[in-house]
């Protein structure tokens, strides 16, 4: 189905990103560039404590310090935030449950000050049990993170356990999975885990806020979802919406830690306490670390049955994520690995459990992926297992339980005709990376060959909704308002191409806003989740289809034809058929006026919505039910070199391959790639939050949390872009953006034993990790216990 | 966010050695900073003074002359350093070391002098510089001293500096006139990293003088003379390798932290030693894999 549309002029051409030059000549604005009149500063004091009763906090020596203007403790802000369920204090209160959590908050006039003024404070702890590991929080007796969970308000589609630390269950039953394990010839179970890791971006956390006198709010923040922002911190101060504006320009870098929100409410309460003046916040790099927040960590446990012919009969799954002190937006990521949690295969019989759990360690959100990089390691490793225990080669399995469109999903969905295909994806991969011949051994250092699958929807509510404007200017350029924030994905690019496309108008006379403004921006729930390009992108379609209908109003009174044949194209509007009869598109956007002085229509600004078709909410006992708006598929195969005096692994040829249904703009979507690949090595084999025994993060720096570079990028990396297209998505599009951060340490982890034949259960795989594995193989000692 | 200091920046040696006497151990000197500032940022040091010496022009020499061996300034950096030709031609463990050190932009700010100056266990130009014999001068208003490498560090991130002396260069005499050398260095990553095991090895003398320094693997880079004995006698070649490996992994004493474990580290000793030296002694390594 690859002719799905030949006849586009803009869209499916890999157009130059719309943000490239102010980014490159450092002009582009972000929230640390912004100055307001009398704009006071912040420093945080945080808890040495993972786990500790608060005392007593004494603030007297700060609040005569020079300078100061405020000075901010939990019971000043006696009210809670949060995204899905509401458990977050402001500052801590009572007691500290990370250490890195604020505990005070000092406000000055300068930054040197309020550092100054900051080291008199003096807080008295009693230190408390900590919960360092989500196997204890769950054992009966273990200390509670959050004694008062019981009195959260939540989503109703979240389900926390009052009295332990449960922040949420979520459930799946499809089919009969003890049926499914008797009608399996062979039954494997195997254990997985990972450490929370940060998204490291390059922005910090940034954050102005300003209570004005009559009441108002502003917000200047680096959020990924000004709306988000918006709603939360109205439902939690009680100031109605239209009293607070969020503004935020480009943002440097989100990967989800900027998604919900975050330290937000917190420097618009200092702005009350200050005043009503401005009060900004910046996160340190170290402050980044331990106190933003992170990628929950996961424990997972899979048994799965299979015939000796290589059908799954049933898979029974338990992932339990660690989502650190807070689980406000957490719980989300483990409904989503509950309901997307086969991987991107036909299991007839499943029974999951899908636990998001307090610990005393820092608090998690979202991150690129959502869950899906956490659990697919263990899905991905356990399909190459099972695979092995059978005798049947690794693709030829995964392909045998592919899940094709007619098959139902986890939640009982039939996947819909017109999906992606997980089968071409593998076929793909494994064809260019000459899966099956085996690679040669140079200058001593083995090499191997790995593949691993994917899959995801977006993770939202069923009702999320997206809105775009399109508004004229009278030279006949027009200006795009979006929702959706760029955070570096190219959303603005291929959007402004998706109008182009509609309005037959070059991209360059499209300007899209480079700013979100809730005041004056149309609604987009957030900027997460891959659903960027899909929703906004319906939006905007449909935004300017409406403005093309405003231009043939106005083209059809002043030619005295009907609507239906009008052309518009290349900036003017003529008869179908007769291209001289028509009108320059600036003649008609801003009202055609006559020679007389008489003006028909006037200024044309389109308008655009697109809301999630038919999604549900599931099951609470079963999770059944339509959570997906889209499924994009994808595979990767990798041949790897490994050192084994060392044990660096070297990727030689990453091929990867999406059935993303229409790359809009091919360029990007090889950005995506190219990016996602390399943070998914990164995550993989080197990232990881280390903590010593009192849950103290040993390595909170980029000195010790080593981040891929340049020189780790593969060798060769093939990218392959299936365009099976989605009939309701623009132009036939899925999404990418999360997508080509999935499962590439899998695949690698796949290779290393075709390689050197050690099984990994455990990220990262770091070079030790590997050579611990080597030499307990030489050894022929018990490979791996999970630690 | 830095805490207070007062900020000197002296254009004589003279000069800066009348503030370091003015505020003895309450000053720090600056040069590449990418250690000082590190430090201040986090509070582990707060001294009164710092003192910028990178105007003062006599301490950016980077001179070779043959014969009398290769001098660096204190504010030479690692950049000057790969660019200039000679070292790359004579001291070439020196150049590789080098070339290891953290990333381009970094080596356009750091300082050799800085490195050994900071005394960190982890000093990827110590190594290199022990197997060369470099002389470190200091200058006080006592006096300079001419310090050997081996005696210059006494502990993590110490050294034998008194209060109110500096370090002007070091001084690497000429290499015997058949060395080879090469820096091996154990990452977390591809790109860049402090070492988890640094190995510098030096062999001239038709094989005879061998020279073996560590860096990570003790409090203070270590120079492994035991090993290095072993190849003043006669016998198979392999065998003293396998001799050189075993004495230089007992002359090391690694701990286990957040970036390596010791177990990992003694093993990264051995294979790194023994592949230094069988590439050195044009011994054909044999696959253990």
């Amino acid at each position: 189905m690859k002719n799905f549309r030949e006849d586009l002029k803009y869209v499916g051409k890999p157009v130059p990103r719309v943000d490239s030059y102010e980014k490159i000549l450092g002009v582009a604005e972000y929230t640390g560039d912004i100055e307001l009149p009398g704009m006071l500063h912040t420093k945080l004091v945080l808890s040495p404590y993972a786990h500790a009763k608060i005392k007593a906090i004494h603030t007297e020596k700060a609040r005569k310090a020079s300078g100061v203007v405020a000075v901010a403790v939990g019971d000043d802000f006696p009210f809670r935030v949060g995204l899905y369920v509401n458990d977050r204090n402001v500052l801590a209160r009572k007691k500290v449950r990370w250490a890195g959590e604020p505990v005070v908050a000092v406000v000055a006039e300068t930054l040197e000050q309020a550092y100054e003024a900051a080291e008199l404070i003096e807080v008295e702890y009693e230190p408390l049990q900590p919960v360092l590991d989500v196997r204890d929080a769950l054992k009966p007796g273990a200390p509670l993170v959050h004694e008062e969970l019981g009195e959260y308000a939540h989503s109703p589609a979240f389900h926390p356990i009052p009295g332990t630390n449960i922040a949420s269950r979520f459930t799946l039953k499809k089919g009969d999975v003890e049926l499914g394990f008797k009608q399996s010839d062979v039954i494997l179970e195997n254990e997985f885990m990972m450490p929370q890791v940060s998204h490291v971006p390059l922005e910090t956390h940034t954050s102005i806020g300003q209570y004005m006198p009559d009441g108002k709010i502003k917000i200047w923040t680096s959020a990924q979802s000004p709306f988000t922002v918006r709603h939360i911190l109205s439902v939690s101060l009680g100031v109605p919406e239209h009293k607070i504006s969020v503004y935020v320009p480009y943002i440097g870098g989100g990967f989800g830690g900027k998604a919900g929100i975050n330290f937000e409410p917190l420097v618009v309460m200092l702005s009350k306490m200050a005043g009503g003046r401005p009060v900004k916040l910046e996160l340190t790099r170290e402050e980044q670390f331990i106190t933003a927040p992170v990628r929950q960590g996961l424990y997972a446990k899979l048994k799965t049955g299979v015939k000796r012919s290589g059908e799954i009969m049933a898979e029974k799954i338990l992932y339990v994520y660690d989502a650190g002190a807070y689980a406000d937006y957490g719980v989300n990521v483990g409904r989503a690995a509950g309901y997307s949690c086969t991987g991107p295969y036909y299991v007839p019989n499943v029974e999951t459990e899908s636990l998001t759990v307090y610990t005393n360690h820092p608090w998690g959100t979202a991150f690129r992926g959502f869950g899906h990089f956490e659990f697919l390691w263990a899905i991905e490793r356990q399909m190459d297992l099972v695979a092995r225990e059978l005798g049947m080669d690794p693709v030829e399995f995964r392909l045998k339980n592919a899940l094709l469109p007619g098959k139902t999903t986890p939640t009982g969905e039939v996947l819909r005709e017109d999906a992606g295909r997980i089968d071409e994806c593998i076929r793909a991969v494994a064809s260019r990376i000459d899966w099956g011949k085996k690679p040669v051994a140079a200058a001593g250092k083995p090499r191997g060959k790995g593949i691993a699958a994917l899959w995801k929807a977006p993770a939202m509510p069923p009702n999320a909704s997206s809105a775009a404007f399109i508004k004229f200017n009278e030279d006949g350029t027009a200006e795009l308002l979006l929702g959706i924030t760029e955070i570096g994905q190219g959303a603005e690019t291929a959007l402004a191409q998706i109008a182009a496309e509609e309005l037959g108008l070059p991209v360059e006379k499209i300007k899209v806003v480079p700013f979100r403004h809730t005041d004056v921006s149309p609604y987009s729930w957030q900027t997460v989740a891959s659903r960027g390009l899909f929703m906004d992108g319906r939006a905007v379609q449909m935004a300017a289809r409406d403005a093309k209908n405003q231009i043939f109003d106005i083209a059809s009174q002043v030619l005295r034809v009907s609507k239906e044949d009008l052309v518009l194209s290349d900036e003017r509007v003529h008869v179908r058929g007769r291209p001289e009869v028509g009108l320059e598109l600036r003649q008609l956007v801003n009202g055609y006026v006559y020679p007389n002085g008489n003006v028909v229509g006037g200024p044309v600004i389109g308008r655009g919505f697109y809301s999630a078709a038919r999604l549900t909410y599931l099951d609470p006992e079963t999770g059944q039910g339509y959570p997906a708006l889209k499924w994009t598929f994808g595979a990767h195969a990798v041949e790897v070199e490994v050192d084994p005096d060392t044990g660096m692994v070297k990727v030689l040829k990453l091929v990867s391959a999406f059935d993303i249904g229409k790359a809009i703009n091919p360029a990007i979507v090889l950005g995506q790639a190219y990016g996602g690949a390399l943070q998914s090595m990164s995550l993989g084999l080197l990232e990881g939050y280390f903590y010593d025994e009192k849950g103290r993060m040993l390595n909170p720096n980029l000195t010790d949390y080593k981040i891929a570079r340049a020189s780790d990028i593969p060798e060769e990396h093939e990218v392959i872009i299936i365009e099976n297209p989605q009939l309701d998505g623009p132009f036939g599009a899925r999404g990418i953006g999360e997508l080509s951060m999935l499962s590439v340490e899998t695949a690698i982890a796949n290779a290393l034993y075709d390689a050197i034949g050690i099984d990994l259960k455990n990220l990262p795989i770091t070079a030790e990790y590997i050579w611990k594995h080597i030499q307990a193989k030489k050894e022929k000692i018990p490979v791996e216990a999970v630690t | 966010m830095l805490p207070k200091f007062l900020y000197h920046a002296p254009e004589t040696i003279h000069e800066a050695l009348e503030l370091l006497n003015k505020y003895g151990r309450e000053a720090k000197l600056l040069a590449g900073g990418t250690d000082l500032v590190v430090d201040l940022r986090e509070r582990k040091t707060r001294p009164k003074a710092v003192i910028d010496i990178k105007r003062i022009k006599e301490l950016n020499v980077l001179k070779y002359e043959p014969g009398r061996g290769l001098v660096i300034g204190a504010t030479v950096t690692y950049h000057q350093i790969l660019e200039y030709e000679p070292v790359r031609k004579k001291y070439p463990v020196l150049w590789e070391a080098v070339k290891t050190v953290a990333d381009e932009i970094l080596r356009m700010r750091a300082t050799l002098v800085g490195n050994i100056c900071t005394a960190s266990p982890a000093a990827d130009t110590a190594p290199a510089l022990l197997v060369y014999d470099a002389v470190v001068e200091t200058a006080s208003k006592n006096g300079g001293r001419k310090i050997p490498i081996e005696n210059f560090f006494t502990g993590v991130k110490k050294t034998v500096l008194e209060e109110g002396e500096m370090v002007v260069s070091v001084t690497l005499p000429e290499p015997p006139a058949d060395a080879k050398g090469t820096y091996l260095k154990a990452m977390r990553v591809w790109s860049e990293d402090l070492a988890l095991v640094g190995v510098a090895a030096l062999v001239a003398d038709g094989g005879k003088d061998v020279r073996l320094a560590y860096a990570s693997v003790a409090p203070t880079p270590v120079r492994a003379r035991k090993a290095e004995k072993v190849f003043r006698e006669d016998g198979d070649i392999r065998e003293k390798i396998e001799k050189a490996v075993e004495l230089a992994v007992a002359s090391v004493s690694p701990i286990s932290d957040v970036r390596a474990s010791k177990e990992y580290r003694l093993h990264l000793v051995k294979t790194f030693t023994r592949n230094a030296l069988n590439r050195l002694l044009g011994v054909e390594a044999v696959v253990v894999a």
